[in-house]
């Protein structure tokens, strides 16, 4: 019985002016929109691996360890076709820098903060998959929903459905599976047509974890239409008439969509300011003043400083400088002041990195807080398994940043034992003792600086760490864990609710 | 007739759930939207004093020695602004913060960040709740003024008595228009009066000219929206249906076409990257660098020495390569963030397709926030610098020592005293202030959309009529 009445349910829906015009309309949207958002996907890939190659061909050019401050790139995600998350808003890049002496703070120097090639286009809402699905799909939810039972009150025919020997629950139930098929339709094409869409696309490959991860976004889809179904089904339960369960519905449709979200952001700013970014600033500022002054009086106690030949080094930017030549009593103050600088650096670079990432703390607290008050709408929920499930979330960026600060472990490991713990005149210089005493008994010549410059090789730099990171299914998985029981949870609390509200309803 | 046709709809509606839900909803949206706005605001403006006085200590700072203001480099921030209730214009996410000396500015930066990690979401303000949620209830009413008549069997009675159909029609869209007046003058009272019982010092400010031009504007909007639920009712025969139809049209015009914009304009209209911009500035620096070897700036232009009158210095010479090398540095960036803002434009002028998009931007032209509001920023600080050079050059003719050479090359006009070290009186130095930009010139920008509007409300009035003419009432 429950079968005939799903049945009959579903072939009626499947004949609905709204269901038509939903599945095509969602069908369209992907079908337009996939090949945009993966050539969008594909263009980033070709950036990133430009970036990646035009590091390793500056690593090829390093000659000092000095200047060894190589880039770390964050890969793109090629679920960000699905959902784009957070992708293009937090840092793509970090530079393993150790400030203009090494062990200077320990956190990477990332490009925190929106990445916008244009920031003028941040005044438009992110487009993916997932805006398609849940707009237009939560609708058509919503619409099959509110009439299911109220509607059928008034056109009398639930009163000769329940004069049959079938008890509520199993009607009720028939619904709810009436419900699942005919959400599933347009559901399963638009992931059909996505999908091939993104497999048809030249250049865009997907791996067997893609379609672990591709799987879990279609059970997700399937649980927030169906929670969403679940609120209709609960209005129309709860109503006697069609319109003022439809009315309903769309109050919780806007709440859910629209408003909880921008509430629970709202909430979360004002339950949980953060420190400024100006206020963290002048921490830093102030610390860094208090470093170069004793700096500058360690500095004093060395001696004179003597005549350096110095090159700008292949990552370029501010103090990212080598000595190509040096006379020997720069040499020697450049041996005295190592040890110094080392124990400096030791004891300020904690301090620094307490300011850093306590304010990196408050901001992910404010966040996490924002996202637990989203979770009383299936639509945040939604968001956030998806992208956790895509890896554009904020546990993968910061998954990743952590793994950028071991890298940078690794290579300042590296630099000390390449270098005698920085002692070696090898971390600024490849000049021997006898150039630097021929480019101090030639008066600083040039000649001597081009003999020097063109036995000076780049470092052998087979052995250096190499950066990798991948996400892995199980922990995209595990992320995705708690809101994707959630979004179950909510399903099944709103249809007990319904079912409860349906023992009740009077059907005449 | 007409009259009572409108009293009828009126009432009806009065007495309906539909009223209560949307006036709870809207008055306490508008209300939040305030207090929230009430709080930020005041940090806002804290914060802009603060950089305001910091930037114009250090400017003052410069003020011993005349050529040294010309180095000062400014910290502009946008001016936080009463009206940004009426219509935020996304202007947290838009760069904001300037920097820039006499001679150069860079590409504008996103001011007071803050935290990057949260979900972006739409601002709270006026404009949100209109183009969302008020438009949402103007459909919410209007989806069965015509059809759920005809269910209901009264529309044959209507149309049964004198009045012709084109007053009958009229008479629901005024009855409708006048119903959502309410909670939308309600909405805007309560948000005004908080904002004036908060007596925050802003409130003294309030432009109200440009208050009425946003409700006007909300009317304009809304009559779109009324119109057409009266097409989409006089175009099917359940009430269900019709709700089922303005539902989708109101998800694609309301959230999935404002949307595209940036697909849209990422796809057909690329701004350069970061990289690009920086080999492209590059590129600038060295042509001016190659005519520099070719002599084009005249012998030893790109000599520094301390001493002006060593023979080996060239005065003139090497302002005429200082200068040319900024005004090469200044083009790149111009053009660059030119680009940018044309591609958010082109972004924008796409998804104008949907009316809310340009109801917004009117709103914005009104409350002078939004994309207009930086380009006339940036405008604005331009022509400050070129008031500033101005200033310097004429206090510097007083000064018989000096070379009278102005560029941009600090150690130089202070070596060779090209500019006059003579102090200067800070109070007749030009300072940055911000300005908005005249009623005029904003009812100039807004015309077009406005026209626009006016043009949504034609089309789907004449659909609703020729609907309504054709719609079979048996």
């Amino acid at each position: 019985m429950i079968w005939k009445i799903a049945r009959k349910e579903f072939l009626l829906n499947v004949m609905t002016f709204k269901f038509t015009v939903s599945t095509v309309l969602c069908v369209v949207l992907v079908a337009i929109f996939v090949p945009v958002l993966a050539d969008d996907y594909r263009q980033r890939l070709s950036q990133y691996d430009l970036h990646v190659a035009e590091n390793e061909a500056k690593l090829r050019d390093v000659k000092a360890y000095r200047v060894l401050t190589p880039m770390v790139y964050r890969r793109p995600q090629v679920l960000s076709v699905f959902s784009q998350g957070l992708e293009k808003r937090l840092a793509d890049s970090a530079r393993i820098d150790f400030g203009t002496r090494p062990d200077f703070g320990h956190i990477p120097v990332l490009n925190a903060g929106p990445t916008e090639v244009n920031p003028y286009l941040s005044i438009f809402p992110a487009f993916d998959v997932v805006l398609i699905f849940k707009v237009v799909m939560s609708a058509l939810a919503l619409l099959v929903a509110y009439e299911v039972v109220s509607q059928e009150k008034e056109q009398g025919t639930l009163a000769l459905t329940l004069a049959n020997p079938v008890p509520r629950p199993r009607v009720l139930l028939a619904k709810l599976l009436a419900g699942l098929l005919t959400l599933a339709v347009p559901m399963t094409i638009a992931f059909m047509v996505a999908l091939l869409l993104l497999i048809a696309h030249p250049l865009i490959a997907l791996a067997g974890s893609d379609w672990m991860r591709i799987g879990g976004m279609y059970l997700a889809s399937l649980l927030f239409v169906m929670a969403v179904y679940n609120a209709g089904l609960l209005f129309s339960c709860l109503t006697r008439s069609s319109a003022l369960a439809l009315v309903f519905a769309l109050l919780f449709w806007i709440l859910s969509l629209v408003v909880i979200p921008d509430a629970s952001v709202y909430l979360a700013r004002r339950l949980r300011p953060t420190e400024s970014i100006d206020a963290r600033d002048g921490r830093i500022a102030a610390l860094r003043e208090q470093f170069r002054r004793e700096g500058r009086a360690q500095r004093a106690t060395l001696p004179k400083s003597g005549m350096a030949n110095c090159i700008e080094g292949p990552f370029g930017g501010r103090g990212h400088w080598y000595v190509l030549i040096c006379d020997p009593t720069e040499a020697e103050r450049w041996k005295q002041s190592a040890p110094l600088e080392i124990s400096l650096n030791s004891k300020y670079a904690p301090k620094f990195r307490d300011i850093e990432l306590s304010h990196l703390r408050s901001l992910l607290r404010q966040t996490s807080l924002a996202k637990a008050l989203g979770r009383i709408s299936p639509t945040c929920l939604y968001d956030n398994t998806m992208s956790a499930l895509a890896g554009t979330n904020l546990a993968d960026f910061g998954t990743w940043t952590q793994r950028v600060a071991l890298y940078r472990e690794n290579i300042l490991a590296y630099i000390r034992n390449k270098t005698d713990n920085l002692r070696s005149p090898l971390f600024i210089t490849q000049c021997t003792a006898a150039d630097r005493r021929a480019y101090l008994e030639s008066g600083w010549s040039d000649e001597v600086v081009k003999a020097v410059e063109k036995r000076t090789r780049p470092l052998n730099l087979a052995d250096l760490p190499r950066f990798t990171y991948t996400t892995g299914i199980v922990a995209g998985l595990r992320r995705a864990a708690p809101d994707l029981f959630l979004l179950f949870v909510s399903n099944i609390v709103m249809f007990s609710l319904s079912f409860v509200a349906f023992l009740r309803y009077d059907v005449r | 007739m007409f009259c009572r046709m409108v009293r009828k709809e009126i009432l009806e509606n009065l007495l309906g759930v539909r009223l209560v839900l949307s006036l709870v909803l809207i008055l306490g949206l508008f209300t939040t939207s305030t207090v929230i706005f009430l709080d930020r605001h005041r940090g806002q403006m804290d914060d802009y004093r603060r950089r305001v006085n910091e930037d114009l200590s250090a400017f003052r700072a410069r003020s011993d020695q005349l050529y040294r203001l010309a180095f000062h480099k400014h910290q502009v921030y946008r001016k936080p602004k009463v009206l940004t209730l009426c219509a935020g214009g996304s202007e947290e996410v838009l760069p904001g913060h300037f920097t820039f000396d006499g001679f150069e500015m860079g590409l504008p930066q996103i001011a007071g960040q803050s935290n990057f990690t949260l979900p972006r979401l739409g601002e709270l303000d006026w404009t949100f709740v209109i183009s969302m949620v008020l438009s949402f209830m103007a459909l919410v009413f209007s989806y069965n003024c015509i059809c759920g008549e005809k269910e209901r069997g009264t529309i044959r009675l209507i149309l049964a008595g004198t009045a012709p159909r084109a007053t009958v029609l009229l008479a629901k869209y005024v009855g409708l228009m006048l119903i959502l007046a309410i909670p939308l003058l309600l909405g805007l009272s309560v948000s005004l009066i908080v904002l004036i019982a908060s007596g925050a010092e802003t409130v003294r400010l309030i432009p109200w000219l440009r208050i009425v031009g946003v409700v006007l504007t909300s009317f304009l909007y809304l009559s779109i929206l009324v119109l057409l639920g009266l097409c989409v009712s006089a175009r099917t025969s359940r009430s269900c249906n019709s709700m089922a139809k303005l539902l989708l049209a109101w998800v694609v015009l309301l959230i999935l076409i404002p949307s595209l914009g940036r697909v849209i304009s990422d796809r057909f209209y690329r701004a350069a990257t970061p990289e690009e911009f920086v080999r492209a500035r590059s590129e600038a620096e060295r042509q001016v660098e190659d005519r520099l070897s070719s002599g084009a700036y005249g012998p030893n232009a790109g000599a520094t020495g301390a001493d002006r009158d060593d023979p080996n210095i060239n005065p003139v010479g090497r302002a005429r390569y200082t200068a040319a090398w900024t005004e090469a540095r200044n083009r790149v960036v111009d053009a660059h963030h030119h680009r940018m803002l044309a591609q958010a434009e082109a972004g924008r002028n796409f998804t104008g397709l949907s009316p809310a998009v340009v109801f917004r931007r009117v709103c914005e032209i009104w409350a002078g926030t939004g994309l207009e509001r930086s380009k006339n920023l940036h405008r604005q600080i331009r022509a400050y610098q070129q008031a500033l050079r101005d200033y310097i050059l004429q206090e510097d003719r007083n000064d018989p020592d000096s070379l009278h050479l102005f560029f941009d090359d600090e150690p130089r006009l202070r070596d060779w005293m090209a500019i006059s070290h003579r102090p200067v009186n800070f109070a007749a130095v030009p300072k940055f202030q911000e300005r908005d930009l005249p009623l005029g010139a904003s009812l100039k920008l807004a015309v077009w959309d406005i026209g626009l509007l006016a043009l949504f409300n034609l089309v789907f009035f004449a659909a609703a009529f020729v609907s309504f003419l054709h719609y079979d009432v048996r």
